[in-house]
């Protein structure tokens, strides 16, 4: 790191990072490590030192003596480090779950607003899921406990590729019921034209695009492009897929690949957490939310 | 300092995980999954029909789970005024099964006691047909009017129900009565010619021949027959006028206005074209004589036509989907009457970033509404709501095409007066 000078490097911290969730670990635990990352790494650094104490002695009536002292109140083993965990404000634009890896950002002190107007503008997610067919667990996921078998043979590729097109187009129109417009009205209709819009209301998942990228034998990968989903509506989303298709199927892996403008390649991982990447990256994302200014604030229904 | 600094120390020391794996009070063991048993599919080769409309008319059809056990795969069918066929696949000279009005017999003569025909059926009946070869036979194709039916098959076509305009082929008798008929009029061949097609209007036929040719029948007071009289046709007769050198491909018909598309994808167009189906220099509102609709040009090549009550639809081989007339085109709810094809967008057909590849194969119409297949198998739907015959579960108009939830691929729609009728293949 060239710059050793603590202040410095604090008062660029701020904006978004985006980094790369890993799975079975919960998105409060890794702000708790990235925070105590940041801060350790600042206290190595050349920090502000203790200011002097500075003491007028003597009887006021006669000459008075000036000294300077090392000040023990301000001093790091007294008051504690530099930068403290409570001291940098860290918060998550999307919460990926306990079992999701992928993509997250996270908003660095004034860059919480920034993250806060991400979430609340509904940016379309992209996910990567796997799943296996033939087997049915009590949770939808590899962990859990099977509890129904079927077969799985008579699944070829254009199955799947038929039913998820018919769920996608199914999406679609409930997407336009729940635009927030009358659908009979003029208004109602040109919103539809402009194709995909987003929701009104941030609970319900819109899904807008569903499609199979890979399908080898029991296992397949769908990808999956969507608003206001949560982990379990993917894996029940899955669980349903097997019904569908005469069979069951359970989930291996959720993958967010993509957060609206940043996808895997601007993610860091989680062994390259140090304060020098972090600020390259913040640097980057910063760059990115720059350049499309529809992330913080959205004008349109229409989707990006 | 705390119990994290340790842990991000070992990240990149050691390949240990630092998160604990979640505790179970009955920890899973993976040798239970393997004494479950697999449930095997049990499959068989089906159709999916799904019926939505008016329920009254009994063309829905009961779901009645006894008598269809036995109905073989349906490969066809048809939506009249207030009454469908269905064709299946059998060896026996039951081919077509019927449910809905039966005020003239259209599907078939159905008796409880003797001379006292049912004038509603509320569940699939079968009609006979005199087949000469019912082992080999096929239905290929039906159409339905308003109250007559007829049946395409290898032998020829068959025609059911109410011949008051001559719609059957066959010469009108003053004062028959169609309740109590069971008279079946087959026509072989028209002219020496193979029937490859079929299309019934309200009160008119028409049928295809191999070589391209128009025949028709029936009702002429609007120019519907096109054989440049407005009297009754009792029997198939030549269609002339802009067509009689082209090779007809499709024939679109529901209520009193005929679109015809040649091989070169051109559309001709005659009947009554009082909300300007077609627009003529002198303003005619019937139209005897096919005419060649030049506006289409513009429009590229056209690969599928329907016509409405009130309205045309075309496709063209891009898959973009023109609408004029009057009515609900698709087009918004400020788009209700135009002489010049509309374009419906293809943002409403499902076609976006996500799905670039999806374009619209055909449209068919009812009497107020129109329905559109994409090659992905959805069904889109649009037009006035009667009898809630849009499926869209709600009574309201539809002003522009939204998808039909359907449990299947979409294979063929068959669109009536306020009923639909969808067919489709499972996904699995």
């Amino acid at each position: 790191m060239l710059i050793r000078d603590a202040e410095t490097i604090w008062n660029t911290l701020k904006g978004i990072i985006c980094v790369y969730k890993p799975a079975e670990v919960s998105v409060q635990k890794l702000r708790t490590i990235i925070i105590n990352k940041i801060c350790t790494e600042l206290n190595e650094t050349e920090v502000r030192p203790p200011i002097d104490y500075v003491a007028i002695e003597g009887d006021p009536m006669k000459s008075l003596s000036v000294s300077v002292r090392p000040n023990y109140a301000d001093h790091p083993l007294v008051v504690g480090p530099r930068y403290q965990e409570e001291d940098l404000p860290l918060s998550w634009s999307n919460n990926l779950g306990w079992n999701t890896t992928g993509v997250l950002i996270f908003g660095l002190r004034s860059g919480t607003r920034s993250a806060k107007f991400i979430r609340e503008n509904r940016p379309t997610r992209a996910y990567r899921i796997k799943g296996v067919l033939g087997e049915a667990t009590e949770n939808g996921l590899k962990g859990g406990k099977v509890v129904e078998k079927s077969t799985w043979r008579h699944v070829k590729q254009f199955n799947m590729d038929r039913l998820l097109s018919a769920m996608q187009a199914s999406h679609q129109k409930k997407m336009f019921e729940m635009c927030g417009v009358d659908m009979q009205s003029q208004l109602g209709y040109e919103l539809a034209i402009k194709g995909l819009i987003r929701p009104l209301d941030g609970k319900i998942p819109v899904v807008y695009g569903l499609k199979c990228i890979e399908f080898d034998g029991p296992n397949f990968t769908i990808e999956i492009q969507c608003v206001n989903e949560y982990e379990t509506y993917l894996t029940s989303l899955i669980h349903e897929i097997g019904l569908k298709l005469h069979s069951t199927a359970h989930c291996t892996a959720i993958q967010c690949i993509r957060h609206s403008y940043f996808t895997l390649e601007h993610a860091l991982l989680m062994k390259h957490w140090n304060l020098q990447n972090i600020i390259t990256n913040l640097e980057q994302c910063n760059k990115i939310l720059s350049e499309n200014e529809n992330l913080v604030k959205q004008e349109s229904v229409a989707l990006i | 300092m705390n119990k994290f600094s340790k842990i991000i120390n070992n990240i990149s020391t050691s390949k240990k995980r630092f998160y604990g794996e979640v505790k179970r009070k009955y920890p899973i063991n993976p040798k239970d999954a393997e004494k479950i048993t697999s449930i095997p599919l049990v499959k068989k080769e089906y159709r999916r029909i799904f019926a939505w409309g008016n329920i009254q008319t009994g063309a829905l059809g009961l779901a009645y789970l006894k008598s269809n056990e036995n109905i073989e795969k349906v490969t066809t069918a048809t939506c009249g005024f207030g009454f469908t066929a269905f064709a299946v696949n059998s060896e026996t000279n039951i081919k077509l099964y019927g449910t809905g009005l039966n005020t003239d017999s259209q599907i078939g003569y159905h008796e409880v006691r003797q001379n006292k025909p049912l004038g509603i059926i509320f569940q699939p009946q079968p009609i006979p047909l005199p087949f000469l070869n019912p082992e080999k036979t096929k239905v290929l194709k039906l159409a339905a009017g308003r109250a007559h039916l007829i049946i395409l098959t290898d032998e020829g076509i068959f025609a059911l129900g109410n011949n008051a305009y001559g719609q059957c082929g066959r010469k009108i008798i003053e004062n028959e009565n169609y309740t109590m008929s069971n008279y079946i009029n087959h026509i072989d061949k028209i002219d020496g010619k193979t029937i490859i097609d079929i299309e019934c209007g309200q009160d008119h036929s028409l049928a295809l021949t191999e070589d391209g040719c128009v025949y028709s029948c029936g009702w002429g007071a609007d120019g519907q027959t096109g054989l440049e009289h407005f009297n009754n046709a009792q029997q198939f007769s030549r269609v002339k006028g802009d067509i009689e050198s082209e090779r007809i491909v499709k024939l679109a018909c529901r209520s009193d206005f005929v679109l015809a598309l040649n091989d070169k994808g051109e559309a001709f167009g005659w009947g009554n074209t009082e909300y300007n189906q077609l627009t003529l220099p002198g303003g005619d509102q019937q139209v005897s004589v096919p005419r060649h609709i030049e506006m289409l040009r513009r429009i590229g090549k056209i690969k599928s036509v329907a016509s409405g009550g009130t309205f045309c639809v075309v496709v063209n081989e891009q898959g973009q989907v023109f609408s004029w007339g009057y009515g609900l085109l698709g087009a918004g709810p400020e788009a209700q009457q135009s002489k010049l094809p509309i374009k419906i967008p293809d943002t409403l057909f499902g076609r976006n970033d996500f799905q670039p590849n999806n374009i619209v194969k055909s449209v068919v119409c009812g009497l107020n509404y129109a329905a559109a297949i994409t090659n992905l198998g959805d069904l889109f739907i649009w037009g006035r709501n009667k009898s809630c015959c849009l499926g869209l579960g709600n009574e309201k108009d539809q002003y522009f095409p939204l998808k039909v939830s359907l449990g299947g691929h979409v294979q063929n729609v068959f669109c009536g007066v306020d009923h639909t009728i969808a067919l489709c293949k499972p996904f699995v």
